[in-house]
């Protein structure tokens, strides 16, 4: 009987999570008529006291669009992007020039939001597809505040039953170059089980 | 700066030391804590005449008897500060304490209100343990960045497009 040694546990979760980034690029690059792509950089658990810094976010003050879902309200999907990309982006869908005011306006926040909204729901779809199971995304929202504050909440359940965290983090690149944004999923433990019951990972022998 | 190595509280001296999601940290008078918090509670324990200080960054409010770091759940971190500092020669008579975070970063009203639940939590634990809270900067929908100094007793907050605090 073959074995598998699995030497990274959460790396078992790597083909379900490629799987979304590829619907997810996809539908960013229809969405920004083909700047912008996904990959898949890496799925992690991370002790919970480091995690902020072990996503390379420290205290940093991020712009950021976040999104749930609806029956599981544990499992979160965070996009994080930096200012003046975001403003960019933001300008490039409005077909507008790039707002030079400190504050986002509502044509940005709603630009950025939609954004999130269409990676979100293509990554959830692919994870309904996969798990055989409806995952409904909760209707996204924008935030500007420090990347830890945000990561803490939604950490709260599987902190309730581990002192590690379970994340996977995808890249964004542009024209082949890679971009300071990010799409980090939070799975909740429940989340967790349905994506090992999918994988089934056969034990050594 | 230092980051503490593990979740297992600590102790450290003349350094500023970033307190991450459960762990614990306990310093002197050239001793500062940073931290970061949202939905989390950073409890600080301090005694005016020593300048001794310890810190918890609060998770959850109850532990239910479960094992794991012990600054992660509010009933097990204020036992383990208070026993860290009795080590440091710090008595409980004397101490005072001052708390910040548990904001609500989702949605008001939706699911995981666990910031009021810290909150709560933390200020019964305090009032049985008889440690009275001299300040507090809690609740809204915003993040914190907090440093606290040994050697003043000051609390000083950092929220995004704010100015700045001391509590």
């Amino acid at each position: 009987m073959t074995s598998t040694i699995i030497t990274n546990r959460a790396e078992i979760f790597r083909p379900l999570f490629a799987a979304a980034t590829h619907d997810a690029s996809a539908a960013m690059c229809r969405w920004t008529d083909g700047l912008i792509t996904l990959t898949l950089d890496e799925v992690r658990e991370i002790p919970l006291h480091s995690v902020a810094s072990e996503l390379g976010f420290g205290d940093d003050l991020l712009t950021m669009v976040i999104l749930g879902v609806e029956s599981d309200p544990g499992t979160v999907l965070i996009l994080t992007f930096d200012e003046e990309n975001a403003r960019q982006l933001a300008a490039t869908l409005t077909r507008r020039v790039r707002n030079t005011s400190p504050e986002w306006d509502e044509l940005e926040i709603s630009a950025l939001t939609e954004t999130g909204n269409i990676l979100g729901c293509a990554y959830m779809n692919a994870l309904t597809r996969l798990l055989g199971r409806a995952i409904i995304p909760s209707p996204p929202y924008f935030v500007r505040d420090y990347f830890a504050s945000v990561i803490q909440q939604a950490l709260v359940e599987q902190a309730a039953a581990s002192d590690v965290a379970l994340i996977g983090r995808t890249g964004f690149h542009r024209e082949g170059e890679a971009l300071n944004w990010h799409v980090l999923f939070v799975p909740s433990p429940e989340f967790r089980r349905m994506l090992e019951n999918a994988i089934a990972v056969k034990p050594n022998s | 700066m230092h980051t503490l190595a593990n979740a297992e509280a600590t102790s450290v001296k003349g350094q500023v030391i970033n307190v991450g999601m459960g762990q614990i940290a306990t310093g002197d008078r050239s001793t500062q804590f940073t931290s970061v918090l949202g939905s989390c509670v950073a409890i600080v324990l301090w005694h005016p005449r020593l300048s001794l200080g310890a810190i918890a960054h609060v998770v959850l409010p109850k532990s239910h008897g479960q094992n794991g770091q012990p600054g992660k759940f509010a009933d097990t971190a204020i036992p383990t500060m208070l026993e860290q500092l009795a080590r440091m020669g710090c008595p409980k008579p004397g101490l005072v304490a001052k708390i910040a975070g548990g904001a609500n970063m989702f949605r008001v009203g939706g699911p995981l209100q666990i910031g009021d639940d810290n909150i709560a939590t933390v200020r019964e634990i305090l009032k049985t343990v008889g440690i009275p809270i001299t300040a507090e900067d809690v609740g809204g929908t915003q993040g914190r960045k907090i440093t606290f100094t040994c050697s003043t007793g000051e609390l000083r907050i950092e929220v995004a497009g704010q100015k700045a605090k001391v509590i």
